[in-house]
């Protein structure tokens, strides 16, 4: 293989890979905070990653708003969604000791529910879905054209992060949070509202999920399948990265976007799904409290 | 007397934590050994390491001239060797009667099991005769430390290790835990964990000392009250 | 044995029995309805399996339905290339996927509650996988088909119509009678104590570990005997019918009905079985179905229908010491302590 086309493959990979390991940590850092806070393991992470991109589809095909209106207007319809769920689902087990797999089980509930319904409405209107772009044009990195508007997603995502771990670092809710993650009981001492600690993690770990589903959309074609492909690989990145852990999901994210792209270019992208599964089962059974663990 | 329990130099550390320090202990068989300590200080984590719910890093633990290291917590029970917890556990959602038909059908070997007249003995004296058909979970906490007590003694222990067995009993109940206690000495030999003083003082024919992971002091309770050392780092709190 | 033999006339266990034959009788004209009863009496089946696994030791095992798979491969594997006699090939197959399935679960024992779950559900994607991608053993997503159904020993033929909804009937009786064994047995009470507090279990003197093994064993059975008829019943199997779904629809069947319970798997199957059949054309609507019993199952009805049965009589003395005697049938949570 000549230089150049190394060099094209390495850059390709390289972009891809940011763009894909930003989006994965996005999601999976929605994951874990909800896991570490409330426990709550979210088996229908993917099909609300999916809700999130289709939701973004819809307002901008059918109500043909711009479409960073229609990421706005997804982003927000996530708060209502959240709420409802806590209230009718979520809620009623905070007190529960092994509320854990309680929730697993529901939530597999509600994936296949989701499942069945995109099937028969979007899963009949069309096999794959476009988002507009944000930024039109492409800029060239060396030799690899770049869309702008992957640019765009790639800085989005990354500002969003750096947001989210601001967040948990330096604002009160933030610290309140992390106060949980650590000890419920001391942190109810302290004078936590654990319960509204609990609904906003909740709310938040969905817009962290939406938000990579939004992007995820704009920056790649996609049709149903990515909602199992997503819950898996944010499952598998929870549990490497151990499960509570923001920079472990963003460390490990990375390192899946990374073999995402890599896979992609040279054989069936399926294989890195199952090189995650993998990954996760052996994480499982040796350190099951993940690399990053506290 | 023979030694019935010997640990010689356990070590435990999590993290940067030593929970326990190059501990030693021998009970001598029929002999009433007690532990006391701050919270924290290691003293379950001592229980834990030895029935196996913990794993040492390092140091040996010899029950009944048999090499207990290392051997998980079903084996230390089927050696003879007991334990309960801190807090309460029990089968609460079972009835009494199948905690204790529970019990017996751990021990595999059937000639080992308590016969009727010796299940029914137990029964008697720990008054529980008459809740054998109550939800575990439905007894009075004193109901059920005596249910422990008796689920305990269907697997014929040597020695039961008693993670503060008194706890969250009312004075009146606690006076009379004591006595059962003491009774209990009869029939198998005890180790007890409590945090203050004056339980261990009348059980105890001796007493050893845990701060922070290490053995502090081990005698009589009466030298133990006048050690220099355990007074200034513990007593003057544990007198409660 | 001795005991069991002595209290093995029960009569619930007759009355099923008879129960049982009578339905298959009495669809037999029917092939549609007779059909659905031959899958739902192998659906009875899983489901026992399943519930020593959940509703017993209280494992939650989603990869329940790739064993039945393995089974069933192995089973048609056998007969169709080898020749076998299903009698023979069912045997092997279903025990060998019963070591399998013991080989899989046995480095996750340790985990606990949702962790071992997600586990199996990571063996289960992983025995999809494979059930698509070996082609040669499977022939893939395509299926294979023209399974034959067992053969009668030694009588030239096989088994066919009523003849083998009969045979199901049998088969699905002789796994609650084995069921109710396990579970009468010391070996169903130490599972018990495992499921309400494995530390406790252990430290009286229970090897948890070991037994977990034997109840992956036995449940794996189980899934391989009921798949190795489904797949000589059906005459067709492909990965699609033992995949996550089909995993947590046993599960379903059992949490429905009632974990921990004889009646429990039956009521689910019963209940749940039918449901593919019933909606032909509006398969899809089954994901959605499944999803919200599921969830449904956890928030409202933890006991099951059994379960909440037994909460609406439970002031009745003979269903007290019902359900206080053996300690292994689980109610709603704290329903013997409401009033």
């Amino acid at each position: 293989m000549t230089t150049s086309a190394i060099l094209l493959i390495a850059i390709s990979v390289i972009t891809t890979g940011l763009v894909l390991g930003v989006i994965f940590s996005l999601v999976a850092a929605g994951v874990t905070i909800v896991y570490g806070s409330i426990w709550l393991p979210n088996a229908a992470n993917g099909q609300f990653f999916l809700t999130a991109a289709l939701i973004c589809w819809s307002f901008a095909t059918w109500l043909a708003v711009p479409i960073w209106v229609a990421a706005l207007l997804t982003l927000a319809v996530s708060l209502p969604i959240s709420y409802l769920l806590e209230a009718t689902l979520i809620r009623r087990f905070y007190d529960v000791p092994d509320r854990n797999i309680a929730y697993f089980v529901v939530t597999l509930g509600v994936t296949q529910i989701l499942s069945g319904i995109f099937s028969v409405t979007y899963g009949r209107w069309s096999d794959q879905f476009n988002l507009p772009p944000m930024i039109g044009g492409v800029t060239f990195i060396g030799p690899f054209p770049m869309t702008n508007n992957r640019i765009f997603v790639l800085a989005a995502a990354t500002v969003l992060l750096a947001l989210l771990f601001a967040m948990l670092r330096f604002h009160p809710y933030g610290r309140a949070l992390r106060a949980v993650f650590q000890n419920r009981e001391a942190a109810a001492l302290r004078g936590v509202n654990v319960r509204a600690i609990y609904r906003l993690s909740f709310a938040l770990g969905m817009l962290s999920i939406f938000a990579g589903g939004i992007l995820y959309g704009m920056a790649y074609s996609f049709d149903l399948t990515v909602a199992w492909t997503m819950a898996v690989t944010a499952f598998a990145i929870m549990i490497v990265g151990g499960p509570g852990s923001v920079l472990g999901a963003v460390v490990v994210g990375m390192v899946f976007g990374f073999t995402q792209a890599g896979v992609s270019i040279f054989t069936n992208p399926t294989l890195a799904t199952f090189s995650y599964l993998a990954a996760m089962l052996v994480i499982l059974l040796i350190k099951p409290s993940g690399l990053f663990s506290r | 007397m023979t030694a019935l329990f010997v640990a010689r130099d356990l070590c435990k550390r999590f993290g940067g934590v030593h929970a326990l320090r190059n501990v030693d202990v021998v009970q001598r068989a029929g002999e009433t050994l007690g532990m006391i300590g701050p919270n924290g200080s290691g003293k379950t984590s001592f229980v834990n390491a030895v029935t196996g719910e913990l794993s040492l890093d390092s140091g040996k633990v010899d029950f009944a001239a048999r090499d207990i290291t290392g051997l998980r917590p079903h084996k230390v029970a089927g050696a003879g060797l007991a334990r309960t917890f801190q807090a309460v556990r029990l089968f609460s959602r079972l009835s009494v009667r199948a905690n204790l038909e529970t019990a017996m059908l751990a021990l595999g070997d059937k000639a080992h099991r308590l016969d009727a007249a010796e299940r029914a003995d137990v029964l008697d004296w720990l008054e529980l005769d008459s809740r054998l058909d109550a939800e575990a979970g439905s007894l009075t906490l004193f109901e059920q430390r005596r249910l422990e007590l008796a689920v305990r003694l269907m697997l014929r222990p040597q020695l039961i290790m008693l993670d503060e067995p008194v706890g969250g009993l009312a004075p009146g109940e606690i006076r009379a835990m004591m006595q059962i206690l003491n009774d209990l000495k009869a029939r198998c030999s005890i180790f007890v964990i409590e945090h203050t003083m004056r339980v261990i003082r009348e059980l105890a024919d001796r007493v050893i000392v845990l701060i922070t992971g290490e053995k502090v002091a081990d005698g009589p309770p009466v030298e133990i009250l006048k050690n220099q050392r355990v007074i200034e780092q513990y007593l003057g709190t544990a007198h409660a | 044995m001795k005991g069991f033999l002595g209290t093995a006339v029960r009569p619930q266990l007759l009355v099923l029995l008879v129960a049982g034959v009578a339905l298959a009788l009495l669809v037999s004209a029917n092939r549609f309805f007779a059909f659905v009863v031959g899958i739902t009496m192998i659906s009875i089946m899983w489901a026992a399996g399943m519930n020593l696994l959940t509703g017993y030791t209280g494992l939650v095992s989603l990869a329940y339905a790739g064993i039945a798979g393995i089974s069933a491969y192995g089973t048609v594997g056998l007969v169709m290339r080898f020749g076998w006699s299903f009698w023979l090939a069912m045997p092997v197959a279903a025990t060998g996927a019963a070591v399998v399935g013991v080989l899989l679960g046995l480095p996750s024992l340790r985990l606990k509650g949702f962790y071992f779950a997600l586990s199996s559900l990571v063996i289960q994607t992983v025995l999809s996988l494979g059930f698509v991608y070996f082609v040669n053993l499977t022939n893939g997503d395509t299926g294979i088909s023209q399974i034959p159904p067992p053969d009668i020993p030694l009588a030239g033929a096989s088994f066919h119509g009523a003849a083998f909804d009969l045979l199901l009937t049998c088969a699905a009786w002789l796994s609650l009678v084995a069921a109710w064994a396990v579970t009468h047995s010391p070996f169903g009470r130490r599972l018990v104590a495992i499921r309400e507090d494995e530390v406790l279990a252990e430290a009286i003197g229970i090897d948890v570990m070991r037994n977990k093994m034997l109840v992956f064993f036995v449940g794996s059975l189980f899934a391989g005997v009921g798949g190795a008829l489904y797949a000589t019943y059906v005459g067709f199997a492909s990965p699609r019918s033992f995949d996550l779904l089909s995993s947590l629809s046993i599960w379903l069947m059992v949490a429905f009905g009632g974990r921990g319970t004889l009646m429990g798997p039956i009521i689910g199957a019963l209940v749940l079985a039918p449901i593919p059949f019933m909606l032909q054309q509006y398969d899809t609507l089954k994901d959605v179905i499944y999803g919200a019993l599921i969830i449904a199952v956890i928030v409202l009805m933890p006991g099951g229908v059994y379960g909440a049965l037994l909460t609406c009589f439970r002031k009745a003395p003979a269903i007290r010491r019902r359900l206080l005697k053996h300690g292994g049938i689980v109610a709603n949570d704290g329903s013997l302590r409401r009033s």
